[in-house]
């Protein structure tokens, strides 16, 4: 049987999702560096819309990368 | 009017402290606004990218955080965008000015060494 588990980051009592806080960022990439999907990562829609925007200022900052593995 | 913004820049890693230093004070004086605190700084140094900029591996990250007038911000930007030394920076509206800081230290009474 599938458990339904709560929102991660509604544990964590995070509200507001930095987007500097590339460790806390990068537990919500596949290894490629895709987004999760909410199915997936199981957080909140309001907290995946957060983590979305956070995660791109992120991979424009060169915290995070585009892609994983990926050799230029 | 003046609304909470905070930046933050990827200097070119090759440039000297001083010069990064020089050029902050340039920059944040072009957003002086009279009776507004300087802007907190927080210097991470020299970090890994996680993909190359401009051909550099590497960059000088620096995080301030500021209020200043709108208007002025034009000028700032087009300035940030003509410095070659400046790889990257990120302007955005600080609408959460509590989770800014680095090290979550909450409480003034706390003394906590981490």
């Amino acid at each position: 049987m599938r458990v339904k588990k709560g929102d991660p980051l509604a544990e964590m009592r995070i509200r507001v999702i930095d987007y500097k806080d590339e460790k806390l960022l990068s537990r919500f990439l596949t290894e490629r560096g895709k987004i999760l999907p909410r199915r997936l990562s199981g957080i909140s829609a309001r907290h995946q819309r957060q983590l979305g925007v956070a995660i791109k200022r992120a991979r424009y900052l060169a915290l995070l990368p585009y892609i994983r593995g990926h050799s230029t | 009017m003046t609304n909470p913004y905070e930046v933050v820049y990827i200097f070119d890693s090759a440039l000297e402290d001083e010069a990064i230093n020089q050029k902050l004070d340039q920059l944040h004086a072009m957003i002086k606004v009279e009776g507004v605190d300087a802007p907190a700084l927080n210097h991470w140094g020299r970090r890994t990218l996680a993909y190359p900029i401009k051909k550099s591996t590497t960059g000088y990250y620096v995080v301030a955080n500021f209020e200043t007038a709108p208007k002025l911000l034009p000028e700032f930007e087009r300035t940030l965008r003509l410095d070659e030394s400046v790889l990257r920076y990120l302007l955005v509206l600080n609408d959460n000015p509590p989770s800014t800081a680095q090290p979550p230290t909450k409480g003034e009474f706390d003394d906590e060494e981490d």
